[in-house]
Parts: structure tokens; C-alpha cells; sequence
């Protein structure tokens, strides 16, 4: 029994052995994947870090000249060398709370459609256009806004809107004023049709992540299309859901090139949504070449860190909503 | 009464399935079949996967229609309405014949609208009586104990068993007439799947119960009635234990006594 039994213990002693050995150059493997992505995440930060120091430095002097009142200021006078932010902030915020308040409901509304509704046949071809149309480069839009849209705005959207609300008591301020075409409305349309490829197919992929055993056992308990929807998808997929619509309103606020081009670069407050008007990125990306002095780049670049203060805001309020959903949800 | 049902005279037929063909696209699932489920019983549907046993349980409710390319052909009757009739109110027909997964789906919702939902939909209660519902339906389904301090916790923060018995409390709250179960147990450990086995012979003192099972052990214990499906036919309906001690074709018997499947 013993001379039987005794290679077979050798050739566990070796087995063993050569999974130790194994083991171990696994240990190092892992020890320089852990390393690698460690570092690489960490960059991140220091990216993330050195944008927001440098925004701070180059925008001191603007806050030094201005002060708080940069905030709120609507001035912005190369000549005098008198800046204020106020007109950029409100054309930013407005253009975006426009182009959500249409993107987002149609938005989900397509992916409704195409997820729940939708012919097979036509499935397809709705959803690669929505994709084609995230694709777009944004100069594409904007042309298209000045040279077609724009003219189409002026001659006949426009002049309605303004017949339409002329007696209207509050609405005729919103829309009053000559029709240039141009303006902050029509720079919130543009921003809702490039929004809404965003909102639409982020929608889509998370209400397709929807079981569809969840699905069954609502329409199981006698559920129509709607309050499926309405009951059981949406709120299963409200953390994607918001998320595409964060990452639309991010878009719409940073958008710069076709908003350049249509929305007619005036630093004016006004309360007329058909006047012209501008929004931070629009104005650096008109002037950045024209800031001769140093309050003038300085005054650029403290709009580029409101710009980055607000998108930062955004997405606080964004996690924010998350969190108390989830408490009212009961988890 | 067809042929292959031979025990008659053990009650109503609450349901009839009569020359039954389905159709996934072009594939024949179910070729002609034809089965009674009786009130107040429960039937067990047992074979090896793929028989047809779970397309056959989707026809009873008509679920195969929220997919195109599905299509039943033939007759099935609730209470002398066929269900297969293209005019026929889906919603209503799904509140009378609820149905069971094989995986708990509790919805995205406190454990008390898991119940409401479903009863919401259908009626316009008060607090006090929609209270009244939930607690009844969560004492049906023997959970009640279990939720009773927690009932605006998320669903889901259950236990797998607890989901399963909520998602039958859901079934139970709108007061149907035909329950489905779609091997309900598969997800479960043993205590959970006793507690569901004790509930569903529970409720077959109120309800018709259909239910399918991979478990031949479980169909022997919850069922009184079983059909055994074979590629898509019916081979045998009967009795349980005439079944399980008697089966009359030998598929069924090399079936039961596991030689395939």
C-alpha cells in the first residue's frame, strides 16, 4: 500500500507547488491591473482639479474689478472695459429650461413609442435616424438655423406668435418686439432638436432594460399600454431616465456653435423670448479672439467658471432628486 | 366533455380548451390541444421543456398577444365565453385570470401599492376600505405577520419567498376567478416553496388554479387534476393519482418515473 501510495504524495507536493507559483504571478498581474487603473482614474481628478484652478486664477481678476455684482451685471462694454455676466446667465438658463420643457416629453414620448408600441418594421429606422441625429455635428445645425430655419422663424412663426398674444396681458411681453428670426427662442429650438437624440435614446436603452416578466405581470393584472408606462417602466427606469435627460440639459447648456449662429449676440436682458440675446458660450466663443486686455480675458474666463459652476449645480440638484426618490420609494 | 377528460361527474368546468393550435410565427407549439380546468380544482401541467406546458398557461390569459408573431387558433372558454374572440377586453380578461411568474416581480412600488395597484385600477375605494383589501389580501397569501410594520418599504426590499407571496397577494387583491402559476417555485429555496405549496391548496378552495411544474413531487401534492405534455400534444388528463399511480400511456409513465425529461 505504502510504495503505491508514496509518488502519488510526491506528485501532490509538486501539483501544489506549481499552483503556489501560479498563484503568485497572479498576485503580481493583479497587483499591476490594480496599479494601472488606480492611476488612471486618479487622473481624472487631477484633470478635473487643474481645470478648476485655472478657471479660479485667470477669472480673479474679473471678480477683483466687478465683484459680486459680475453676477448680476447686464452690461458688457469692451470699450469702457465694464463686464457683467447677467445677460450670458439668463440667455444660458432660459435657451436650456425652453429646449428641456419641449425635448423631455418628446423625447420619452418616442421611446415610449418605439419600445412599447412601435411595428417591428418600423423600429429600426425610427431608431437609427434618432442616433443620426445625435450625430450631427453642431456647426451643421447651426447653419442650417441661419440660412433655413431662422428666415422660417421670421416670416411666418414669429409674426403668429406675436398676432396671436399681442392682447394677451402678460404674454404680449413675451413675445413683443420686431421679428429678426433670430433670438432666444429660436436658439431653444435648435437646442431641443440637438437635446433630443440624447433624451430619446438614453430613454429607450433603459426602458428596454425593463424585464419583460415586470411588464407581463402588470399587464397580468389587467394594466393597459399606459399605466404599464406610466406605473411600472418609468418608475423602474427613473434613474436612467434622468440621467439622459442630465445629460441633455448638460449639452444644452454648454452648447456653443449653433447657438453662436442663431441666437443673435446681444447682451441684453430682455423679457421678450423672440428678442435677441447670448449665453456663455456663445459669448466666449465670439469674443475669445477680440480680448485684447486682461480684464477683457479675465472677464471670459470667469464666464467660463460659472458656465462650470452651473452644469456642477445641475448635477448636485440631479443627484439630489435621486436620493429623495429613492426615499419616497422606500428604499 | 372531451375524450381525453374522463372524471365528469368532479365538477364545473370553469374553463375548456378545445382544439387548441398555436402558432410562433411559423412554428406549430401546441398541436390540438384539449383540456377542462375545473372550479375550485387545481390542474397541474407537467412534461419535459418545451412541451408547450408555460405557451399553453399564456394562451389562458392571452399574454402571448403583447407579442406579434404569436397566434392560438381553436377554442378556449371561460364560463362559455371564448377568450380567443379578437373583440375581447384584454384588460378585464387578464383581472379574471391572474397570473404567477417564475420569478418574483414585485413592482417598483411600496409593499401596500404592490396590492393597491392592481385593485386601483378597477375600483374607486376609500383609505379605510383599500386598507381593509391590502390587509386581507396579505393575510391570503400569509404574509401579513411578516409586512404588517413595513408595508411602505420598496417591494423588492424582500425576501425572494416574501416577493413571491406578495406578487400572489397582488394576484388574490383583484378577486379573479382563475389563478396561473407558472412554475412559481423554481426561484425558491425549500421553506419558501412549502409556504407557496400550502397557500396554493389554500386558494383552491376558492379559486380554479392552473399551474405549471417542473417538480413532479409538487404537482402530486397541489394538484388534483394533471396533463401531461408531450411536443406540443396532450398525452394524458386525469386524476393526479390516477396519473401518478396509473398512467395509461407509457410516455406519461417513463415521464413520472423519470426516465427522460
Amino acid at each position: 500500500m505504502t510504495e503505491i501510495a508514496m509518488p502519488q504524495i510526491e506528485s501532490t507536493n509538486s501539483r501544489v507547488e506549481t499552483r503556489v507559483k501560479a498563484v503568485k504571478r497572479f498576485a503580481s498581474g493583479d497587483n499591476f491591473f490594480r496599479r494601472s487603473t488606480q492611476g488612471a482614474a486618479l487622473v481624472v481628478l487631477l484633470l478635473l482639479g487643474g481645470v478648476i484652478i485655472s478657471l479660479i486664477q485667470g477669472s480673479i481678476p474679473a471678480f477683483q474689478a466687478f465683484g459680486l455684482g459680475f453676477f448680476t451685471t447686464e452690461i458688457w462694454n469692451p470699450v469702457t472695459e465694464k463686464f457683467g455676466a447677467g445677460a450670458a446667465i439668463y440667455g444660458t438658463l432660459v435657451t436650456s429650461a425652453i429646449a428641456m420643457a419641449i425635448a423631455v416629453p418628446v423625447g420619452i414620448g418616442i421611446a415610449i413609442f418605439l419600445t412599447e408600441l412601435c411595428p417591428p418594421g418600423l423600429r429600426r429606422p425610427v431608431g437609427i435616424a434618432i442616433e443620426l441625429l445625435a450625430g450631427i455635428p453642431s456647426i451643421i445645425y447651426g447653419i442650417w438655423g441661419l440660412f433655413v430655419f431662422a428666415p422660417f422663424m421670421q416670416q411666418y412663426v414669429q409674426p403668429a406668435l406675436i398676432a396671436l398674444f399681442g392682447d394677451v396681458p402678460l404674454l404680449s411681453s413675451v413675445f413683443a418686439g420686431p421679428p429678426y428670426g433670430i433670438g432666444i427662442l429660436t436658439a431653444s429650438l435648435i437646442l431641443a432638436i440637438m437635446v433630443l437624440p440624447f433624451v430619446t435614446s438614453i430613454s429607450r436603452d433603459v426602458f428596454e432594460t425593463v424585464p419583460p416578466m415586470l411588464k407581463e405581470s402588470a399587464y397580468g393584472v389587467g394594466c393597459t399600454t399606459w399605466e404599464v408606462v406610466a406605473n411600472i417602466v418609468i418608475p423602474y427606469t427613473r434613474v436612467g431616465v434622468i440621467g439622459g435627460v442630465m445629460l441633455g440639459l448638460g449639452r444644452a447648456l454648454g452648447e456653443t456653435m449653433a447657438v453662436t449662429f442663431v441666437i443673435g449676440n446681444a447682451h441684453k436682458i430682455s423679457a421678450s423670448l423672440i428678442a435677441p440675446g447670448t449665453t456663455i458660450s456663445a459669448t466666449i466663443a465670439n469674443e475669445f479672439t477680440e480680448a485684447v486686455g486682461d480684464l477683457y480675458t479675465s472677464s471670459l474666463i470667469a464666464l467660463g467658471l460659472i458656465l462650470f459652476m452651473i452644469t456642477f449645480i445641475v448635477l448636485a440638484i440631479a443627484r439630489i432628486m435621486l436620493m429623495r426618490l429613492d426615499v419616497k420609494a422606500g428604499r | 366533455m372531451n375524450a381525453t377528460a374522463k372524471p365528469a361527474s368532479n365538477g364545473v368546468e370553469k374553463v375548456s380548451v378545445r382544439d387548441l393550435q398555436f402558432y410562433y410565427g411559423a412554428s406549430l407549439a401546441l398541436k390540438g390541444i384539449n383540456l377542462p380546468l375545473y372550479e375550485r380544482k387545481s390542474t397541474a401541467f407537467i412534461g419535459p421543456s418545451g412541451c408547450g406546458k408555460s405557451t399553453l398557461l399564456r394562451v389562458l390569459n392571452r399574454m402571448y398577444d403583447l407579442y406579434p408573431g404569436q397566434r392560438a387558433v381553436g377554442e378556449v372558454m371561460l364560463d362559455g365565453q371564448n377568450i380567443l374572440d379578437p373583440g375581447l377586453d384584454l384588460n378585464l380578461l387578464r383581472a379574471r385570470v391572474g397570473m404567477v411568474f417564475q420569478k418574483p416581480t414585485p413592482f417598483p412600488m411600496s409593499i401596500y401599492d404592490n396590492i393597491a395597484f392592481g385593485i386601483r385600477l378597477y375600483e374607486k375605494l376609500p383609505k379605510s376600505e383599500m386598507d381593509g383589501r391590502v390587509e386581507t389580501a396579505l393575510r391570503r397569501s400569509a404574509l401579513w405577520t411578516e409586512v404588517k410594520d413595513k408595508l411602505g418599504a420598496n417591494g423588492l426590499s424582500l425576501s425572494g419567498g416574501q416577493q413571491q407571496r406578495l406578487c400572489i397577494a397582488r394576484t388574490v387583491a383583484i378577486k379573479p376567478e382563475v389563478i396561473l402559476f407558472d412554475e412559481p417555485c423554481s426561484a425558491l429555496d425549500p421553506i419558501s416553496t412549502a409556504k407557496i405549496e400550502e397557500l396554493i391548496d389554500e386558494l383552491r378552495e376558492e379559486y380554479t388554479i392552473a399551474i405549471v411544474t417542473h417538480n413532479m413531487q409538487q404537482a402530486a401534492r397541489v394538484s388534483q387534476y394533471t396533463a401531461f405534455m408531450y411536443l406540443g400534444e396532450m398525452v394524458e388528463f386525469d386524476a393526479t393519482d390516477a396519473v401518478f399511480t396509473s398512467p395509461r400511456d407509457k410516455r406519461t409513465q417513463d415521464y413520472i418515473t423519470g426516465r427522460f425529461g
